[in-house]
C-alpha cells in the first residue's frame, strides 16, 4: 500500500512499492463522457464502473488524504451505486452519478492532515505567474514549449506535491479537473457548492499550482539547470 | 476597433473559461480571432494550455494499490450473490 500523495521523503519506503500505474484518461472518454457525459443505455453496470474505478481512487486520495481509506471510500460507493443502479437513469451521466456517491462516501471519513513542509503563502498569486517566470530566467529564449520543458523536468511526485501545497478546498477541485474532464456543473453538483464557487476555485487553484510547481522546481535545482541552456 | 472584436484585456479575461471549454461557440470563435492577429495574446494562451496538458499527462497515471481493482470485483460479486 502506498500513499502516492506524499511526497517521497514523507511516504516511507519506496514510492512505488505494490502501485499498479494505470492510463486513466483515455480509457473512458471514448466510451461514455465524450462531448454530452450521457451514457449509452445498453452498457451494464461493471461496463460502466470499470474505468472509473482508478480516476476514482485519485478523486478519494484527494479527500480523505490515505491509500487505504481512499480504497475504502472507493469500495464504498462501488457497493452503493450497484445498490442503487436501479434508480440510475439510463441515458444521463453514469460518471457524474457514481462520483457524486463518491465524494459522499469520503466525507464520511476525516481527511488525515498530514504533516506539511514549511507553508507557502500561496495567496494572491498574480494571472500568468509562471509564464513571467519562466520568461525572467530565460526559458522562454531556450525553447518554443517552455512550459513543456519545465512539466518535462519535474517528477510526478513533485507535481503532486505542488498540487498538496493547496488548501483542501482548493486541492480537491483541482483533482477533479485533472483526473478526469468533469465540467464546473459536474463538479458543483458533486461536491454541493454553487457553479461560480467551483469555477472560481479552480482558477484561483490553477494560480496557486503554479507557484507552487515554481517553488518546487527551484528549490530542486531544476529552474537553475534549465535556465543554463540561455546563457 | 468593431463592436465585436476583442482586445486584448477582453481576451484574456477569457482565458481560463477558454482553457476550460466553457465558452460558448460564439465566444471561443471571438478568442481565436483575437489569438491568429495577436502574437503576445497566442503566446501566453500556448503557455497556460501547454502547462494543462503536460499536468493533465502526468496526473492521469495514477498509483492504484496492488489488486484494488481485484478486490472491489470479487466484493461486487459478493454482492450480487447476497442479492440473489
Ligand atoms: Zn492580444
Amino acid at each position: 500500500m502506498v500513499d502516492v500523495w506524499l511526497p517521497r521523503s514523507a511516504a516511507g519506503g519506496s514510492i512505488m512499492d505494490g502501485a499498479v500505474q494505470v492510463e486513466t484518461a483515455a480509457t473512458y472518454g471514448a466510451a461514455a463522457s465524450a462531448g454530452s457525459g450521457v451514457t449509452p443505455d445498453s452498457m451494464s453496470f461493471e461496463q460502466l464502473l470499470t474505468p472509473l474505478l482508478s480516476p476514482a481512487f485519485g478523486i478519494a486520495m484527494s479527500l480523505v488524504g490515505n491509500a487505504a481509506d481512499a480504497e475504502d471510500a472507493v469500495q464504498d460507493a462501488a457497493l452503493r451505486a450497484l445498490r442503487g443502479f436501479d434508480s440510475f437513469q439510463p441515458g444521463t451521466n453514469f460518471k457524474a452519478w457514481f462520483y457524486k456517491i463518491l465524494t459522499n462516501c469520503c466525507f464520511g471519513r476525516h481527511r488525515q492532515e498530514k504533516r506539511r513542509p514549511a507553508a507557502v503563502d500561496l495567496d494572491d498569486v498574480p494571472d500568468l505567474y509562471l509564464y513571467a517566470r519562466t520568461a525572467a530566467s530565460g526559458l522562454h529564449t531556450v525553447s518554443s514549449d517552455p512550459a513543456a520543458l519545465l512539466m518535462e523536468k519535474m517528477s510526478l511526485e513533485q507535481v503532486r506535491a505542488a498540487i498538496d501545497a493547496l488548501p483542501a478546498e482548493y486541492r480537491v477541485v483541482a483533482t477533479m479537473f485533472f483526473l478526469d474532464d468533469l465540467t464546473y456543473e459536474e463538479i458543483a453538483d458533486m461536491l454541493g457548492i454553487p457553479v461560480g464557487t467551483v469555477r472560481s476555485r479552480l482558477h484561483r487553484g490553477r494560480r496557486m499550482l503554479q507557484k507552487a510547481l515554481w517553488l518546487i522546481a527551484e528549490e530542486a535545482g531544476i529552474v537553475q539547470e534549465l535556465s543554463r541552456g540561455s546563457a | 476597433m468593431t463592436p465585436n472584436r476583442l482586445t486584448c484585456e477582453e481576451t484574456f479575461r477569457r482565458l481560463n473559461d477558454y482553457l476550460d471549454r466553457a465558452l460558448s461557440p460564439e465566444e471561443k470563435r471571438l478568442v481565436e480571432e483575437h489569438l491568429e492577429t495577436c502574437a503576445g495574446c497566442a503566446r501566453e494562451f500556448r503557455f497556460e494550455m501547454s502547462l494543462l496538458d503536460n499536468l493533465r499527462a502526468k496526473l492521469s497515471r495514477i498509483d492504484i494499490p496492488e489488486d484494488m481493482l481485484a478486490r472491489i470485483t470479487r466484493r461486487l460479486e459478493e454482492a450480487r450473490r447476497e442479492c440473489e
